[in-house]
């Protein structure tokens, strides 16, 4: 099935496709990621602080975004934003709205883990002194953390994936940076298959750190 | 030395009554325990007084102050708490935190003291309960009673005024309970002002000041030491002591 000619797109395809990976694709889901645990910290203690009318909002986001698709965000943005007044180039927006939708998931996940925390832990807390956010920052933050770390992973991990609807809004990323070698030597199927081996060998990486992040993150004396 | 005094304590939650007008005074250096059968209040009383649980009613003179509980501020509650040390039927110990780091916690997080003094305060309280050996050890990798003891030093670090014990021995066995106990009566030699929730009968009559007596929400009699477990009495005391006895 492979002939020479084949090969040699292949081969030479390679090198195009992964600078685009690893310039755009990577970059975006991480930087996106990292931004969208930072939301979500912040929204999941809110709730779990239970503050009054910011709590309110914090369901409100999470509702929205849970309940629209992420193409729709993306393109509401990119026709909406500058409607605001806010001129970002396409990457940027897409960082903004990857960053807001991935927040409103994994706040919940993040939630979740707050209160998997026993509740005996903040009440000791208390009793030694500390205050809320000091209870928060030395004994609820890092035990959520470990709790969540496989779920917020596995949202890196998609998200690596789902960069490539980055292209509805002109963001060449790998996919499309595919998309535009196979229109130009219309050899579609084993260029796209090329891509497929070439994410999946991001996420393969992705999945040994998370291997490692959870030994660093240790399991606090249990033994496994 | 008056302490610490409760005046006329009331919690509810929904329309149980938990707590119907408790009065309880505590001299300094009183070791004080609290019986009565389950669903008396005795857990809700103590977690009314550091403020775990908000009292519908009542007074509480901490000290040289009185304050109002249903509307005490966050500010007083935190300057109690930091007076007060509190030990938890079920330890309650920071998982993510190692057998130093649990007791140090207080001392550098909440009260910013530097981390060496911290750690030799620590390891001072941690030898007075036995577990400085296990310093670097996780609470997982320790008994019951040994987390336990981590508990005790975690509340004795801060020098309190007063350490509240809720049921401090009632998820451990024998053994780990005798352990446990050899530790509160060290204490309680040494002056430390205590208030002790407790089934444990034998060491309330060895090691209390004062007994309390609660049942249905109300303190039914106190006496001191002894004298309250041999001259009972009101009839609900005596039916108490009398299926207690084994």
């Amino acid at each position: 099935m492979i002939n020479e000619k084949t090969m040699e797109l292949l081969i030479s395809s390679f090198p195009k496709i992964l600078e685009f990976g690893l310039k755009v694709t990577l970059p975006l889901a991480v930087i996106a990621f990292i931004l969208s645990t930072v939301l979500a910290v912040l929204v999941a203690t809110v709730q779990f602080a239970e503050v009054p009318v910011l709590k309110q909002i914090c369901r409100f986001y999470i509702w929205v975004i849970r309940g629209t698709p992420l193409l729709v965000q993306l393109m509401v943005a990119f026709y909406g934003l500058p409607l605001i007044g806010i001129h970002a180039n396409p990457f940027v927006m897409a960082v903004i709205v990857f960053t807001i939708n991935e927040g409103a998931y994994s706040a919940e996940t993040m939630r979740a883990a707050m209160e998997a925390v026993p509740a005996g832990q903040l009440e000791a807390g208390y009793c030694v002194g500390m205050n809320f956010m000091q209870i928060m920052w030395h004994i609820i933050l890092p035990q959520s953390f470990r709790t969540a770390f496989p779920s917020l992973f596995n949202a890196l991990i998609s998200m690596v994936k789902d960069t490539s609807l980055a292209s509805s809004i002109t963001v060449v990323e790998m996919f499309t940076r595919t998309k535009q070698i196979a229109g130009q030597s219309y050899n579609y199927l084993p260029l796209y298959i090329e891509v497929a081996i070439v994410y999946l060998l991001f996420c393969t990486v992705l999945t040994f750190v998370q291997k490692r992040g959870e030994k660093i993150l240790g399991s606090y004396g249990v033994r496994k | 030395m008056k302490l610490l005094e409760i005046r006329n304590l009331h919690k509810k939650f929904d329309s149980t009554e938990v707590l119907k007008g408790v009065d309880l005074t505590v001299e300094k250096g009183d070791v004080v325990s609290i019986l009565g059968p389950s669903g008396s209040g005795k857990t809700t009383l103590l977690r009314c007084i550091n403020f775990l649980e908000k009292a519908d009613e009542g007074d509480l003179v901490f000290g040289e102050k009185t304050y109002h509980l249903p509307k005490t501020s966050r500010d007083d509650i935190s300057s109690i708490r930091k007076r007060t040390g509190f030990v938890f039927q079920n330890y309650n110990l920071f998982a993510n935190k190692t057998v130093l780091h649990n007791v140090t916690l207080g001392l550098t997080s909440a009260r910013h003291i530097h981390a060496k003094a911290a750690e030799e305060k620590a390891l001072e309280v941690l030898r007075k309960v036995g577990m400085a050996d296990f310093a670097g050890q996780y609470p997982s990798q320790l008994s019951g009673g040994q987390q336990q003891r981590v508990a005790i030093a975690r509340a004795l670090a801060t020098d309190p005024d007063i350490i509240f014990f809720d049921e401090p021995t009632s998820a451990l066995d024998p053994e780990l309970t005798a352990e446990v106990l050899e530790v509160m009566r060290e204490l309680a030699h040494e002056g430390m002002t205590m208030i002790v929730v407790t089934h444990e009968i034998s060491f309330a009559k060895e090691v209390s000041s004062k007994v309390v007596f609660m049942a249905e929400g109300k303190v039914v009699e106190e006496g001191h030491g002894a004298d309250f477990f041999e001259n009972p009495k009101e009839d609900r005391t005596k039916e108490f002591l009398r299926l207690t006895k084994n």
